[in-house]
């Protein structure tokens, strides 16, 4: 800083910018301010007619981006981050379907066969005290005709992680396809198979669960491999009804919840309109304390006005965790409500704000990428200009 | 006259003591699976390459070890953030293979947490002081370019191809990356992804288009299962991963605020930094450079 202002003294009367150049480089640890190398290229009145096409082209590029960030923030933040329309969250629309996947037969040398080709599925990933998961597998040749195969081996493992020692748990795992334990269809080729951490040797649990399967079929021999992860922890459970309020223009949704672990929850729920058409993805991320709590989910009301859905709305499908900070596993779920959770009351939109949303954090980054726009648009000007 | 100098410095020094914390830009770039670089050591860029070579303004290596699980590691990336993407001063993050998972897990799970106003000022684990002791909600974050994006997982994983004794490894499994957190959920802040295609060696594994560690279905942030194999256009017997938001041939795609910025039509990027900013990375590099100022 001293350079600077010693050179600031003798000089004939800097810019503030120059000033700031020369405060960085007096201080080698000191950040770059904000726009300020940009503009020292862009002033520079002896640029070459190459140089300015290369800072306009540049300068366009960033402008371009600034404008599209800019654009897109406005129009993505209408409404609030916790009350989005279901086609931003296509994937999330149904949680409770199988987790599917379609992949070339996996061999034990790590190595894949692409004649065959192996459907997996699994009910879902991440468990909860006292869930059960299926997995299915159905193998097929190039042209999609069912290729029958055995499984010769299949094993639930508990996985290592670290700061975990002693012996892990691991029990054999049943697959079959006669239309039980699981299996959806008897003799469709399909077979499945059913674990239920809490009654086995898993029960006491709590992290990944590798389930090994070997298979043979069409004289070959290949492998899959289930990952789901468990625990018997159970940090809170629903505590009732949901009760529902129009506050402020929007419809709230408040589940009870009996907290025994404090933290952070996440919790999702998903809304249909009266005819079943997936409207919106609700959800809550935020610290609760032990004890009786609301998990309060947002319809936001300008979301109403612009989707017009047909009342009554139904919640289904919610589901949530307690998330650990710093360690691994990094959740336990929230028993899963699965289905329909509560159905509204019928409202006229017009009951409903229009407004869109506001808040400190829209506020902030409007300001700083309407900023990065003026700055950009700014300096491909002088470049244009004459 | 020397008076009036005098008098000049005095009232310039009081004005620059007076004076808030400029606002300033920083760059942070988020390492992938294996790390290298010295954790909370912000200057130390030995997972990417040099630390003299350009990388967008007030460049930061954010380092974690690239071999625990994301949730483990994941307070490195948020004391990064709480350091330099706070108060008046935001930030660009460049995020590599793993490190796309780890900032989507950040942004998902914590991005509208309360967070301290940081000085900028970090010690040597890599955590600041306090500003002013206010707070604000998530962090100040403008983009998220993305090399190689192991945000979906990697099928190399699956079949055991990468040490199963890593923990990393794990959650780097195709269904259990895709199911660790909601990927559409980036507050808004878009990801840019690239995505390299000059892999051979684990083309029987990785479907479609692969950089020799992740596929397209996950480098081009593409949304539902795994195992989908996308292709460039010159490739007739394969779906094409389309550049922007835009969903791919054959119908799937894209999680929300991700785009592709850049495909490898040429095959000529593979995954790896090889010590100077080299694969895929050096494409990242080259728009960081350019946008983040």
């Amino acid at each position: 800083m001293l350079a600077g202002l010693a050179w600031w003294l003798d000089g004939d009367g800097p810019t503030a910018m120059q000033a700031a150049t020369a405060k960085g480089a007096a201080a080698t640890a000191a950040p770059t301010p904000t726009g300020w190398p940009a503009l020292g290229q862009a002033r520079s009145p002896a640029m070459s007619p190459e140089e300015r096409a290369t800072q306009l082209a540049v300068w366009t590029e960033r402008l371009e981006r600034a404008k599209h960030t800019l654009a897109s923030y406005r129009d993505g933040t209408r409404y609030p981050f916790e009350s989005r329309p279901i086609s931003e969250h296509a994937d999330q629309t149904y949680p409770n379907r199988p987790v599917a996947e379609d992949s070339a037969l996996r061999t034990e040398d790590g190595q894949t066969d692409p004649t065959i080709n192996v459907k997996t599925a699994q009910s879902r990933v991440f468990m909860a005290a006292g869930e059960s998961v299926v997995f299915t597998i159905a193998a097929s040749d190039r042209s999609g005709q069912p290729v029958a195969f055995t499984v010769t081996q299949a094993r639930a493992l508990g996985l290592p992680s670290p700061g975990r020692g002693g012996q892990l748990p691991q029990q054999a795992v049943v697959f079959g396809d006669a239309g039980t334990q699981g299996d959806a269809r008897a003799g469709d080729g399909v077979q499945s198979a059913l674990l239920a951490p809490a009654q086995g040797p898993f029960a006491q649990y709590d992290g990944a669960i590798r389930v090994e399967v070997k298979l043979k079929l069409a004289g070959r021999e290949g492998l899959h491999g289930f990952d789901v992860y468990y625990s018997p922890e159970q940090p809170a459970v629903w505590a009732g009804p949901v009760r529902e309020v129009v506050e402020r223009g929007s419809l709230y949704l408040y589940m009870p919840v009996q907290v025994s672990t404090p933290g952070r929850y996440l919790v999702s729920g998903r809304l249909d309109d009266a005819s079943g058409k997936p409207l919106a993805l609700l959800s809550f991320n935020d610290v609760l304390p032990a004890g009786l709590q609301q998990i309060k989910l947002t319809v936001f009301g300008k979301l109403l006005r612009d989707l017009k859905p047909s009342f009554p709305l139904t919640l289904r499908d919610v589901d949530g965790y307690l998330l650990k900070e710093n360690t691994h596993p990094d959740r336990a779920l929230l028993p899963r409500l699965m289905g329909t959770v509560h159905v509204s009351k019928a409202y006229s939109l017009n009951g409903f704000s229009a407004d869109e949303w506001t808040s400190e954090e829209r506020d902030r980054y409007l300001a700083e990428y309407g900023r990065d726009v003026d700055l950009a648009q700014g300096q491909v000007d002088q470049l244009t200009g004459p | 006259m020397i008076k009036l100098y005098r008098s000049l410095v005095a009232l310039f020094v009081v004005a620059a003591t007076a004076l808030p914390a400029y606002a300033a830009n920083y760059t942070l770039w988020v390492n992938g699976r294996t790390g290298g670089g010295q954790i909370g050591n912000y200057n130390s860029f030995t997972y990417w390459g040099p630390a003299t070579t350009a990388a967008g303004v007030n460049k930061k290596a954010v380092n974690w070890d690239g071999r625990s699980n994301i949730s483990s590691q994941n307070y490195l990336i948020r004391d990064a953030l709480d350091c330099f993407c706070t108060g008046t001063n935001w930030c660009y993050i460049a995020a590599h293979s793993a490190g796309d998972l780890m900032m989507g897990y950040t942004l998902a799970n914590y991005g509208g947490s309360t967070r301290y106003k940081k000085n900028a000022s970090p010690n040597a684990a890599g955590q600041c002081g306090n500003s002013d002791g206010s707070t604000q909600v998530g962090w100040n974050i403008k983009w998220v370019n993305v090399a190689s994006g192991a945000g979906g997982g990697s099928e190399l994983s699956d079949v055991g191809s990468w040490t199963t004794s890593e923990p990393l490894v794990k959650d780097l499994k195709t269904t259990t990356a895709r199911a660790l957190y909601n990927h559409n959920s980036t507050r808004n802040v878009w990801f840019y992804m690239f995505a390299g295609a000059s892999g051979t060696l684990y083309s029987g594994i990785l479907p479609g288009q692969d950089d020799e560690a992740v596929a397209y279905h996950s480098t081009g942030g593409v949304s539902g299962s795994g195992g989908q194999g996308l292709c460039n256009p010159s490739d007739w017997f394969c779906n094409d991963l389309n550049m922007g938001t835009a969903a791919n041939e054959g119908g799937s795609t894209k999680w929300s605020y991700h785009s592709v910025k850049f495909r490898d039509n040429n095959e000529s990027y593979n995954h790896y930094a090889n010590g100077n900013w080299g694969g895929i990375i050096s494409v990242v590099r080259a728009d960081t450079v350019t946008n983040a100022q």
